[in-house]
């Protein structure tokens, strides 16, 4: 038996593992084009910032794919021939499988904006080495950017940037910080964290044009409510998408919808060929779409693809949902679905705790807590999602909130305020 | 990469083996090597008023743990526990194994460092010396060696002690500070560690059993005393002073902060036995860990804590020293340091 796993990321590279563990004799091999290991790409903004070095970011030791008899091969996938089971590489090499995993992960979204044909250097994106070789490259000369992409990775890319004390315009789109995980008042914390550390950030501004000098260079970006922002580096961080163009082109091309579509089990249209990860979508009988971007449901469909290509009998459904984040200085953790706040019968209750950048909010649908959003303290999440899964209410929730945290040793914060505030004047129900 | 300009090279080089690092590791090593070796710093010890070469060190290494303890304090400002902890090692340096053995030594008292314990310090269970001096300092050493070090162990993990109190702990975790990076984090390292200190272990726990002998029986027996005492030097000179002094500080800059805590101090040797069967553990929060590898990078220990992050369990490595630094960097909280293993391990949850 071969499996062949396409992409040396957190999928790929876990999928490889869980396989190695249940089949000890089976040829196992990793191809991955962006570099010789599996790196956490999640470690990018720390290479960055000096804080790791690439070897550092590397989560297992190089000796472990030999110990553990996993063929590891640089190159990039070209052509895919499912009659044949046959993968071949850009380098001309071609691999016989018997199993083969897609997990190619995302690629950046381009940015759609004027006047980026003439803009030949100082454009970058922040979500590979490549990428990071590149911001590194620029940093130098650059004495202001704008970033443009109200979401994690680029505040990531952001807090690099004045890391190396380069002056930041932050453009977000939305009217405050990365409003699908955050409310208002959230998003108002972070701007105002990050403008303590020297961001300009502009809500409610999109990039409409962007300017080039004589030599191709970025020189200034204009948004569309008419701010003109010069810049030398104009970072696009407007979220990223299944990495599956070359898929496209193929002898035999799997089916393909936003990703590579498959089934609760990971079976792609191609016989043998599983997919699994960011560029994994899943389409359900009732036709409903699912495409997970993260670096938890990316190592728990690895795991979970193994399994199936391995013959257990699979149906993939996402836990509730967690994750995590951290804005400059600020923790963030959330569980279960705290963002939507509009609908009927949700009742929601957000506390600014005192005497640090943090706050707590819990939301409860029809008498049954739904989700946590946390900033700026510690949580243990598997306490949370066990309250939304026991349909526990928010009141009990409060009072043992207590049990769920997960602050160092001293630094426990404070939460009795938070408790009179919920008790004294509880919050209401929206209708 | 590195920031710009020419101090943040600097700063960059010194930090990371750099040709500035091994400048400052040979100063360093040349330092102790005269200081061990040599008179040389009598002279300039007496010139300041002080009574020899010895309590110039004591003195250079308090203001170089007062010093880092400020840097370090600020650094981790939004941290009660590495406040607390900076300022308690801070204290005890410029007191208990400063200020007090001087003021001892002056009030014509024994000089006895009421922060060090056998078998760091060799002395306090060597029957010749301890006995010597009047029995309050007989039954403390006894005490605190043997029951106190270890039940504090048991309870707190050997962080109380190695990170908390004791001086070779405090100036790693203070001027230190910007190599605690530098610890081998290879498997093949632990093996290392595993052998290195655990040996050394042997040797002080042999050599305290037959200077015991040696002194119980010596008098009619004086090729068993010629022998102790060889040893005793022998130890005295590749352990106390090359392994802890030269090595142990001479190599921050190359080698990362904890080498001698690491790999041979036979107190951490004990402790971190002890702490294998107590309370102190690191829980690590499930499904969490995105593997960026801080904690790994910034354990002076050279524990991959990443490689039990990422795979979701808690756990109690014998060399811990409990620093908390890997909870600290960790930027998903996922790491805590707690005194519940043992109960966790009964209940088994």
């Amino acid at each position: 038996m071969h499996y062949v796993i396409v992409g040396n990321g957190v999928a790929g590279i876990t999928a490889a593992f869980t396989l190695r563990q249940r089949d000890r004799h089976a040829r196992i091999t990793v191809i991955g084009g962006e570099s010789d290991y599996f790196f956490s790409r999640t470690a990018l903004m720390y290479a960055y910032m000096d804080r790791l070095t690439l070897r550092d970011m590397e989560p297992f030791e190089r000796k472990t794919y030999a110990q553990r008899s996993i063929a590891l091969v640089r190159g990039w996938a070209v052509d895919l021939d499912a009659a044949r089971r046959l993968l071949r590489l850009a380098t001309g090499q071609e691999l016989l499988y018997d199993k083969l995993l897609l997990a190619t992960g995302s690629v950046p979204h381009r940015a759609p904006w004027p006047g980026l044909d003439a803009v030949r250097e100082g454009l970058v994106h922040f979500v590979s080495l490549e990428h990071l070789a590149e911001c590194e490259r620029l940093t130098p000369s650059t004495r202001q950017a704008v970033v443009a992409g109200g979401g994690l990775i680029g505040l990531e890319l952001v807090e690099c940037l004045r890391h190396h004390g380069v002056e930041v315009d932050f453009l977000v789109r939305e009217s405050w910080y990365w409003p699908v995980a955050l409310a208002a008042e959230e998003g108002a914390m972070i701007a105002e964290h990050v403008r303590a550390h020297g961001v300009r950030i502009h809500c409610g501004h999109q990039v409409s044009a962007a300017t080039a000098d004589q030599a191709g260079r970025i020189s200034a970006v204009t948004t569309a409510a008419g701010l003109r922002l010069p810049c030398q580096m104009l970072g696009v961080c407007i979220g990223v998408r299944p990495a599956v163009d070359w898929l496209r082109k193929v002898t035999t091309p799997p089916a393909i919808g936003r990703g590579v579509e498959t089934g609760d089990s990971f079976q792609t249209s191609l016989p043998g060929v599983y997919a699994a990860g960011d560029c994994a979508e899943f389409v359900r009988p009732d036709g409903s779409r699912l495409l997970e971007q993260i670096w938890y449901s990316a190592k728990r469909q690895g795991e979970q693809a193994a399994a199936a290509m391995l013959g257990d009998a699979v149906a993939y459904r996402p836990p509730l949902f967690f994750n995590s984040a951290k804005f400059f200085d600020i923790e963030y953790t959330t569980v279960g679905d705290a963002a939507m706040l509009s609908r009927d019968g949700v009742r929601t209750f957000y506390h600014r705790l005192p005497g640090r950048n943090a706050s707590i909010r819990m939301v409860e649908r029809h008498g049954a807590v739904t989700g946590f959003n946390m900033l700026g303290s510690r949580w243990d999440h598997t306490l949370l999602e066990r309250w939304i899964d026991e349909r526990k209410p928010m009141d009990e929730a409060m009072r043992h909130l207590h049990l769920a945290q997960f602050d160092g040793e001293f630094g426990r914060a404070r939460l009795d305020g938070a408790r009179a505030a919920y008790f004294q004047n509880p919050p209401e129900c929206r209708r | 990469m590195t920031k710009r300009g020419t101090a943040q090279r600097i700063l960059h080089d010194v930090k990371n083996r750099g040709l500035t690092a091994w400048l400052l590791s040979a100063i360093l090593t040349a330092f102790y090597l005269v200081l061990y070796f040599t008179g040389l710093l009598d002279a300039p010890a007496r010139a300041i008023g002080l009574d020899g070469k010895w309590t110039l060190y004591g003195l250079l290494y308090t203001l170089a743990v007062a010093c880092g303890g400020v840097w370090v304090s600020f650094k981790y400002r939004h941290n009660r526990y590495q406040i607390l902890r900076t300022a308690v090692v801070v204290f005890i340096q410029s007191t208990f194994a400063f200020s007090i053995p001087q003021l001892l030594k002056f009030f014509q008292q024994p000089e006895y460092y009421f922060s060090y314990f056998w078998p760091l310090k060799l002395e306090y269970l060597t029957p010749s010396y301890i006995f010597a001096l009047p029995l309050p300092y007989v039954l403390y050493s006894f005490v605190g060696s043997l029951l106190l070090a270890p039940l504090l162990a048991l309870v707190f993990g050997k962080r109380w002690y190695c990170s908390w109190v004791c001086g070779c702990g405090g100036l790693a975790n203070t001027f230190g500070e910007p190599w605690r990076h530098l610890s081998n984090k290879s498997g093949a390292a632990w093996k290392f560690e595993q052998l290195a200190i655990h040996t050394v272990l042997g040797v002080a726990l042999a050599l305290t059993a037959l200077l015991f002998v040696s002194w119980g029986f010596g008098n009619g027996n004086p090729q068993l005393a010629r022998a102790a005492a060889q040893f005793q030097f022998f130890y005295g000179l590749v352990v106390a002073s090359l392994l802890s002094g030269v090595v142990g500080v001479g190599l921050y800059p190359l080698g990362g902060t904890r080498l001698w805590c690491r790999f041979f101090c036979p107190m951490a040797a004990m402790l971190g036995l002890v702490q294998k069967l107590g309370r102190f553990r690191i829980a690590v929060k499930k499904n969490m860990c995105i593997s960026c590898g801080l904690c790994s990078k910034y354990c002076e220990m050279g524990i991959d804590v990443r490689a039990y992050a990422q795979a979701g369990t808690s756990f109690t490595r014998a060399s811990c020293v409990g620093c908390g630094l890997c909870a600290e960097v960790c930027p998903r909280g996922v790491l805590r340091l707690e005194n519940r293993g043992a109960l966790v391990r009964i209940q088994g949850h």
